[in-house]
C-alpha cells in the first residue's frame, strides 16, 4: 500500500490563514478549524465579521458564534440540536430568513459538518485569530514536493502521477491500467494535432519496440504544424474569435491574420508569458514588429454594432467592457464582469476596481460603429487573398462586359466627340475623365461610365453592368487585420453607476484589484497590465492557464469551474498538483509544448478510459482520475477526422477563411441575408478551424457539435449529444461526400478481399482493426446492401461500400477520443 | 434547482442502470445482434428515456399551461396604431411633447433630429366583443377574438436597440451567452414529444430577426435545449432528408448497423454516453419520419386552411400559425414564430401607412385563426399564446420620408391567450399620451416570471449553475402578474 499522503501545502496554507495550527490531518471527526471555519468564513463573515455585524452578530471566531447576536446565542447549551444556527441554515425560522441570506443554501455536506460541530458541543480553539478568509486562489502557488509513493504497483512516469496516485490511495483506489498502444496513439494524435493517426503512422508505432517509442511519437506530434492548429482552437474560443462583426448586421470582417498568428506562435512555442503580453499589448512594446501588432487582434474580436440609430459611444464602451470581462475570464479566471454594476457579491473585487481595469482598455482608437479608426486596422498592401470562385466570376464577368463594350467602342467615341460643352458638364465625373481619350486606352471603369451615359445603351448592358456592380460589392479586399492602437493621450475613465454608461461616477485611474499583488508602475498602461499579469508571482495566471490545458486532456479541470477561481468556484480536486503544475510551467520558461509533453507522457494520461463500475458510487464523475475519459471530439475535429479518413483533407495551413458547403437557407436566418458560396477546389476540404465563422449564422455542422459562436469568451465547450448531430453525420451533403470518398479510397488502396477492405476502412477511421464480431457485422451489412443494390457488379459494390463508409463515419468511436 | 445538472445525473443514472442489467459478454451481444433480437437492444430501449435529456420532467406545481406559442413581432409593432387608443394624443397631434416626459431619456437615433412632436394615430379605433376591448381597423380578425385574449398595455423593456432588445426579450439579458426562454422551458420540463425537437422556431417576413440564432440559443445550457428552426423551404429541419439514393430502408439499415456497433462499443467501454448517442440516432430517424408529416397540410380541411387564410403552400405567417398548432398538438413544448418587419420609422418600406398596413395584414388573420382553432380543438386551455415585439413605438412622430415612430420601451402592448389566462380583459394602463405605464407595469422580467408560472415553474427556482453562480431566466428580477390568470 502506498503511504497515506498528507496534503501538506494545503494544511500549511490553511493554518497560515486561519490561525493556530490544527493539522488538516487530525483524525477527529469534525474539527472546527479544518471543517467549520472555512464554511463560516466563506458564507457568513462577509455580513457577520469585522467589517459588518448584521443583526449584531459576528461569526469570525468560534467564540463569537457562541456569544451570538441580537437573536441570542447561535448554539443552545442544553438541547444542542435545537440550536438557532442549525435552524436558520435549514430553512426560514420565525423572523429570520434562511441563511446564507439571499444566497444558495449550504450543501448537505456543509450542513452536516456544522451540525456535527454543534452536537459535539461546539468546541472552540484557543486564541483563535478572527477569520479573514483569504481564498486559496489569491495566494501565490507554493511549489509542493511531489508525494513519495513507495511500494506502488502503479506506474509512476513523472511527478504528475505521484499526486494522482497519492490521492487515489486515500480512497484505496489504484489507477487504471495503461490503454492499449493503438488507443494511446490515436488519443495523443487527436489531442496534440486534432487528426487521427494514419495507418502507416500506426504501423510504425506498433513496429517500434524500443523503449521510448511513445515519447518519440509525442515529440513527432508536438513538432507537427497541425499541433498549432489544434491548440489554437481553444485559445480562439477564449478570444471570442469570429469572421464577422456580430450584432444584427453581422458584416464580414478580416481578422484571420490574428488566427494565423496564434497558430504560428503555438508552433514555434512562443513562451506563454510573451504569448499573452503580445496579445494584450504588443502594440505598446518598444518598436513592435508587425507580428506583435497582429497579436493584439485578441482584443479586437469584440462585436461591432452597425445597426442604424445606435449611439456609437455606447457600443464603443460595450467593446471596452467586453475587453475587461474577457481579460478577467481569460487570464484571471474570475467573473470580474459581476463588478460592472456593483461590487462583486462574492469575490473581493469592487466596482471601482472593475473600472480601474476598464481604464487600461479605454484608450484605443477604435469606435463603436466600426467606421473610422485610423490605426485600428493594419493593412497588408499588395497582399490579396488567393482568387476563389467568386473572384474568378468577377473577372469573367468583367472580361465579358469589356468584350461587349468594345463592340460599341466606335459608336460611343463618335457620340462623345459630338457632345456640346453643356452636355459634357452633365456627365458623371468618371465619364468626363474618359472624354477625348482613345477608346483602346480607356480602363473598363471609364468605358462602363461612358457607355452608361450613351443614349444607345441597351437593357442588356444595364443588366450586365448591375450584375457586375453587385459582384464587385463582395470583391476580395486587400488583406488587413484589426489591431489595438493607443490614442496619443488616454481618455478619461469613469465608474459607471449601476454599469450605466450614461451615469458617470468618479474618475478612475488604471489599476489592479487590491486582493492581487500590487502593480508597481507610475502611470501604468496596458503593457504594464500585461507584464503584471504574467509575473510568475501572480497567484492566478499560471494556475488558470494550466488548468485549461489540463481540462482538454481529461474533460474537466483540476478546478472544475475553469472560468471561476473565485470563492464561488469549485475547490481544486488536487490543489498540490495544480500548484506544482503552475510552478512547473513557470520553471520551464512558460513553454506550452513542455507542459503538453509532461501531461501526455504521464501514466495518468496514459490510463485506459474504460469505465470502472466498481468506482461508480465512490467517484461517479471520475474526479480523482482513476481512469482516462472518453471525450466526444470538438466540432472542428469531427470534421477533420472525417476529412482525414476519407483522404480528402487538404492540410494547408492558414489564410483567409473558407466556405465548405452548407445546406441552403442557413444564411437566411440572420437579419441581413449573406452570401455563402461554397469554396471549390482545395478550400472545400480544409480543416474546420478555417471555416468562416459568421457570428449570427455559424456553419451548422460546427454549431451542432457545440462550436463556439464568438460572442463572448468561451472557456470550455459543452459536449452535447443530440439527434441533430445524428442528422448531420448521416445526411449532411459534405459528410455524405466524405463517405463516398472513403468508400473509394478503401477500394483503391485495398483492391480485393472484403475482410481486408473492411479492416482498412476501420483503421482509417479508428486506427484499430475491427474485432471479429465487428467485422462480421460490417460484412453482413455489406452483403445485405450488395444484394439489395441495383445495376451491374461495380454499381452494386459502390452502393454497398457507400453505406459501409457512412456507418464507419457515424460510429460513436469515430467522433470520440477514447 | 429543478431538474438537477442533467448530464451528470444522467450519466450516473444510466451508467448504474446499464451495469446493473447488462452483464453480457461481447460474444453474446454480437450473436444476439446478428440474430436481430438483442436482449441488450431491449435494455437500450428501456434506457432511452433515461438517457434522453428531453424526457418530460414534472413541473414544480400544477401548471396552467403545457405549451407555449410565442408570436414574436420582430421590430417592435406600434401599440398606438393597434391597441392603445389615445384620443388625447390625437387632439395634441403636432404639438411638442412635454419636456417632463422626455427629460433625461435616451432613445434610439438620438443623434438625428427626428422630431419630438406628438403624433396622433390616423387609425380608426373601435370597441369590440363583449369585453369592449379597443382594437384598430388594422386588425379586423384579431378584433373578433378579443373575448378570448388578455391585452396588457403596460409592458416595459430596458434596451432600445433591436438586437440587444430582442436578446433581452428572449433571454432576459442584453448580453450574449444566456439561454433563451424556450431552452429554459425545455430544460425545466423536457418535451412531451420524442420525435420532434422540444423547441421549434418558425420565421416569416422579408428578413430574419436581428441577431439570428442567439435569439433561440441555449447559452450555457446544453445545446439539446436550443431552438431548432423549422425552415420554410427545403427540408423543414436541416439535414432531415436522407441523401439522394438512400431509401428509407437503406437509412434504417445504416442506422441499425451503427446502433449494433455502438452497442458493442458501449459494452467494451462502459460509457453511458454511447447509449445517449444510440437514442439520438433513433430520435433522428423518428424525426425523419414525422417531420414531413408535420408540414404536410394536405389533410387539413378546406375550412381550416380558409380560417388561417392559407391559399397556397408557401411560407407565410398564416401557414406558420397552422404549423404552430400542429406542433403543440404533437406535444412540442415551445413554439416561437418570428415575423418581420415592424420597424416603422417612416423610412422606405417602413412607413406607418401602406407598409404598416401590409405587415398587419400578414399577421392578423393567422394569429386570430390560431387562437380560434386552438380553442375549437380544446388545445387553448393547455397552450399559452403570447403576442408582442421587443418593444413598442413612441407617441412622438419620427420624421423620415414620412412620419413614423421611434423605438419605445416605457409602455407597449402585448396580448396573451389560453394557458389559464383570463379571457376578454385588458390589463394595465398608460398615461393619456401613451408614454408611460401608469398601472400594472409589466416588465420583460415579469413576463418571463409569468410565463414560467403558467407552466408550473417558480421562476426563482429554475436555475442552472454556471461560472459559480446559479443563473435564472429572470436574473434577480421578475414578479408574476397574477392578475393575468383566471
Amino acid at each position: 500500500m502506498p503511504r497515506r499522503i498528507l496534503p501538506v501545502p494545503l494544511a500549511a496554507l490553511v493554518s497560515l490563514l486561519v490561525g493556530p495550527a490544527v493539522s488538516a490531518a487530525t483524525a477527529a471527526p469534525v474539527d472546527y478549524t479544518r471543517d467549520v471555519k472555512p464554511i463560516v468564513t466563506q458564507h457568513c463573515v462577509r455580513c457577520h465579521g469585522a467589517a459588518k455585524q448584521e443583526a449584531g452578530l459576528r461569526m469570525d471566531t468560534a467564540e463569537a458564534i457562541l456569544v451570538g447576536g441580537d437573536s441570542g446565542p447561535l448554539v443552545k447549551a442544553g438541547a444542542r440540536d435545537q440550536s438557532l444556527l442549525l435552524k436558520i441554515i435549514a430553512g426560514p425560522h420565525e423572523d429570520i430568513p434562511q441563511m446564507p441570506y439571499k444566497r444558495p443554501p449550504l450543501g448537505a455536506d456543509e450542513i452536516a459538518k456544522l451540525r456535527a460541530w454543534v452536537l459535539a458541543g461546539a468546541p472552540a480553539p484557543e486564541k483563535e485569530e478572527p477569520g479573514v478568509f483569504v481564498h486559496w486562489a489569491f495566494v501565490p502557488p507554493q511549489r509542493p514536493t511531489p508525494p513519495e509513493i513507495s511500494n506502488s504497483q502503479s506506474a509512476i512516469r513523472n511527478p504528475i502521477d505521484r499526486f494522482i496516485v497519492a490521492r487515489l490511495a486515500q480512497d484505496g483506489v489504484a489507477p487504471a491500467p495503461e490503454a492499449d498502444p493503438i488507443t494511446l496513439l490515436r488519443r495523443a494524435s487527436l489531442d496534440l494535432t486534432g487528426l487521427p493517426p494514419t495507418p502507416s503512422e500506426t504501423a510504425a508505432f506498433l513496429a517500434d519496440r524500443s523503449p521510448g517509442g511513445y515519447e518519440r511519437a509525442v515529440d513527432r506530434l508536438l513538432a507537427s504544424p497541425h499541433y498549432g492548429e489544434r491548440w489554437a482552437r481553444p485559445w480562439l474560443d477564449l478570444a471570442r474569435y469570429g469572421d464577422s462583426n456580430g450584432y444584427s448586421i453581422d458584416a464580414p470582417r478580416q481578422i484571420w491574420k490574428y488566427r494565423d498568428w496564434v497558430v504560428a506562435a503555438l508552433n514555434r512555442d512562443l513562451p506563454f508569458d510573451q504569448f499573452v503580453i503580445e496579445q494584450l499589448a504588443g502594440d505598446l512594446l518598444p518598436a513592435p514588429t508587425v507580428d506583435q501588432r497582429v497579436a493584439t487582434g485578441f482584443n479586437r474580436n469584440t462585436q461591432i454594432n452597425q445597426e442604424g440609430g445606435i449611439d456609437p459611444e455606447q457600443f464603443r464602451i460595450e467593446s471596452v467592457l467586453d475587453r475587461v470581462n474577457t481579460y478577467g475570464t481569460a487570464f484571471l479566471g474570475l467573473t470580474v464582469s459581476c463588478a460592472q454594476c456593483h461590487d462583486h457579491k462574492f469575490d473581493p473585487i469592487t466596482q471601482k476596481e472593475y473600472y480601474r481595469l476598464y481604464a487600461f482598455f479605454n484608450n484605443t482608437v477604435d469606435d463603436g460603429h466600426g467606421k473610422s479608426n485610423p490605426g485600428g486596422t493594419l493593412d497588408f498592401r499588395g497582399e490579396l487573398p488567393p482568387p476563389d470562385a467568386r473572384q474568378r466570376e468577377i473577372e469573367e464577368t468583367r472580361a465579358e462586359l469589356e468584350r461587349f463594350l468594345n463592340t460599341h467602342g466606335a459608336a460611343v467615341t463618335a457620340w462623345a466627340a459630338g457632345l456640346h460643352q453643356h452636355e459634357k458638364n452633365k456627365l458623371g465625373a468618371t465619364a468626363r475623365e474618359a472624354l477625348g481619350e482613345p477608346w483602346e486606352q480607356l480602363s473598363l471603369r471609364h468605358k462602363r461610365a461612358l457607355y452608361a451615359a450613351f443614349p444607345g445603351a441597351t437593357a442588356d448592358f444595364k443588366n450586365r453592368n448591375a450584375q457586375l456592380t453587385r459582384l464587385e460589392r463582395n470583391e476580395a479586399k486587400p488583406v488587413s487585420t484589426l489591431v489595438m492602437s493607443e490614442l496619443p493621450a488616454p481618455r478619461e475613465s469613469f465608474l459607471f453607476i449601476k454599469g450605466d454608461f450614461t451615469r458617470r461616477g468618479e474618475t478612475v485611474a488604471p489599476g489592479t484589484p487590491a486582493v492581487l499583488p500590487p502593480l508597481r508602475a507610475e502611470k501604468p498602461n496596458r503593457l504594464d497590465l500585461a507584464r503584471w499579469t504574467m509575473d510568475p508571482a501572480h497567484p492566478l495566471t499560471a494556475r488558470v492557464a494550466i488548468n485549461r490545458i489540463w481540462q482538454q486532456y481529461f474533460g474537466r479541470g483540476l478546478v472544475e469551474t475553469e472560468n471561476d477561481f473565485g470563492t464561488q468556484g469549485e475547490a481544486p480536486t488536487h490543489p498540490e498538483l495544480l500548484d506544482w503544475l503552475a510552478t512547473e510551467f513557470v520553471a520551464r520558461g512558460w513553454s506550452q509544448k513542455a507542459m503538453h509533453r509532461l501531461i501526455v507522457t504521464s501514466a495518468t494520461y496514459r490510463q485506459s478510459s474504460r469505465a470502472r463500475p466498481e468506482l461508480e458510487l465512490k467517484d461517479p464523475i471520475n474526479k480523482y482520475l482513476s481512469r482516462q475519459a472518453r471525450l466526444r471530439l470538438d466540432a472542428e475535429i469531427v470534421r477533420d477526422v472525417a476529412l482525414a479518413a476519407s483522404g480528402l483533407l487538404v492540410p494547408k495551413l492558414g489564410g483567409p477563411p473558407v466556405y465548405p458547403p452548407q445546406p441552403d437557407g442557413v444564411m437566411n436566418l440572420g437579419q441581413v441575408k449573406r452570401d455563402w458560396r461554397p469554396s471549390t477546389g482545395d478550400d472545400r476540404y480544409r480543416r474546420g478551424l478555417y471555416t468562416h465563422l459568421w457570428r449570427a449564422t455559424p456553419h451548422p455542422a460546427l454549431a451542432v457539435f457545440d462550436g463556439p459562436d464568438g460572442f463572448s469568451a468561451c472557456t470550455r465547450r459543452l459536449r452535447s449529444n443530440t439527434p441533430l448531430q445524428a442528422l448531420t453525420l448521416l445526411n449532411d451533403a459534405q459528410f455524405f461526400e466524405f463517405a463516398g470518398a472513403l468508400a473509394k479510397r478503401v477500394r483503391a488502396e485495398v483492391p480485393a478481399g472484403l475482410e481486408a477492405q473492411l479492416d482498412h476502412g476501420f483503421r482509417l477511421c479508428l486506427a484499430r482493426a475491427p474485432e471479429p464480431a465487428e467485422r462480421a457485422r460490417l460484412a453482413d451489412l455489406y452483403r445485405q446492401q450488395h444484394a439489395a443494390a441495383a445495376g451491374d457488379e461495380a454499381a452494386r459494390q459502390d452502393a454497398a461500400w457507400l453505406i459501409v463508409a457512412r456507418v464507419l463515419l457515424n460510429l460513436d468511436e469515430t467522433i470520440t477520443r477514447e | 434547482m429543478l431538474p438537477g445538472n442533467p448530464p451528470e445525473d444522467l450519466c450516473r443514472q444510466t451508467r448504474r442502470h446499464f451495469f446493473s442489467r447488462c452483464g453480457l459478454g461481447l460474444g453474446g451481444i454480437a450473436l444476439a445482434s446478428l440474430l436481430g433480437k438483442s436482449p441488450l437492444r431491449a435494455a437500450a430501449a428501456a434506457d432511452a428515456p433515461l438517457a434522453n435529456p428531453l424526457a418530460p420532467k414534472p413541473p414544480q406545481f400544477a401548471p396552467k399551461a403545457k405549451n407555449v406559442i410565442f408570436l414574436f413581432m420582430a421590430g417592435g409593432p406600434s401599440q398606438l396604431e393597434l391597441f392603445d387608443y389615445k384620443p388625447k394624443l390625437i387632439d395634441l397631434n403636432g404639438q411638442a411633447v412635454p419636456d417632463s416626459l422626455i427629460a433625461g431619456k435616451r432613445f434610439a437615433f438620438m443623434d438625428s433630429s427626428h422630431g419630438t412632436k406628438l403624433l396622433g394615430t390616423r387609425r380608426e379605433f373601435k370597441r369590440h366583443g363583449r369585453s369592449g376591448a379597443w382594437v384598430s381597423d388594422l386588425f379586423p380578425h384579431t378584433a373578433k377574438i378579443v373575448d378570448d385574449i388578455s391585452i396588457v398595455k403596460s409592458c416595459q423593456a430596458t434596451l432600445f436597440n433591436h438586437a440587444p432588445a430582442k436578446l433581452f426579450m428572449n433571454t432576459g439579458s442584453g448580453q450574449f451567452g444566456r439561454p433563451s426562454m424556450g431552452s429554459w422551458v425545455n430544460y425545466g420540463l423536457g418535451s412531451e414529444c420524442q420525435d420532434l425537437p422540444g423547441f421549434v422556431v418558425l420565421q416569416s417576413g422579408p428578413r430574419g430577426p436581428r441577431g439570428g440564432a442567439v435569439n433561440w440559443g441555449s447559452g450555457f445550457l446544453p445545446t439539446t435545449y436550443q431552438g431548432v428552426p423549422l425552415r420554410g423551404g427545403g427540408d423543414p429541419i436541416l439535414n432531415l432528408s436522407s441523401p439522394a439514393g438512400i431509401t428509407v430502408e437503406r437509412q434504417r439499415q445504416t442506422v441499425d448497423a451503427i446502433r449494433d456497433l455502438n452497442l458493442k462499443r458501449a459494452v467494451a467501454t462502459g460509457d453511458a454516453e454511447i447509449h445517449t448517442r444510440i437514442a439520438a440516432y433513433e430520435m433522428a430517424c423518428r424525426m425523419q419520419a414525422s417531420a414531413p408529416d408535420l408540414i404536410d397540410l394536405s389533410k387539413e380541411s378546406a375550412a381550416t386552411l380558409n380560417l388561417y387564410g392559407i391559399e397556397k403552400n408557401t411560407p407565410s405567417f398564416g401557414r406558420n400559425c397552422l404549423l404552430a398548432r400542429r406542433l403543440v398538438e404533437r406535444g412540442v413544448r415551445f413554439v416561437q414564430l418570428y415575423h418581420t418587419n415592424w420597424d416603422s420609422h417612416g423610412g422606405p418600406g417602413e412607413n406607418l401607412q401602406g407598409d404598416f398596413e401590409k405587415v398587419c395584414r400578414e399577421v392578423d388573420q393567422g394569429q386570430a385563426a390560431l387562437v380560434q382553432d386552438l380553442k375549437d380543438r380544446g388545445l387553448l386551455k393547455d397552450t399559452l399564446v403570447v403576442w408582442g415585439g421587443e418593444f413598442g413605438r413612441t407617441p412622438m412622430g419620427e420624421n423620415r420620408d414620412t412620419t413614423g415612430r421611434n423605438h419605445h420601451i416605457d409602455a407597449f402592448t402585448m396580448w396573451f391567450a389560453g394557458g389559464g389566462t383570463k379571457a376578454g380583459v385588458t390589463i394595465g394602463e398608460t398615461d393619456e399620451l401613451g408614454f408611460n405605464a401608469v398601472a400594472d407595469p409589466f416588465h420583460v422580467h415579469d413576463i418571463h416570471a409569468t410565463l414560467l408560472h403558467a407552466l408550473g415553474i417558480e421562476h426563482t427556482k429554475l436555475t442552472f449553475r454556471f461560472q459559480g453562480r446559479d443563473f435564472r431566466l429572470t436574473d434577480v428580477h421578475g414578479h408574476v402578474l397574477h392578475k393575468l390568470f383566471a
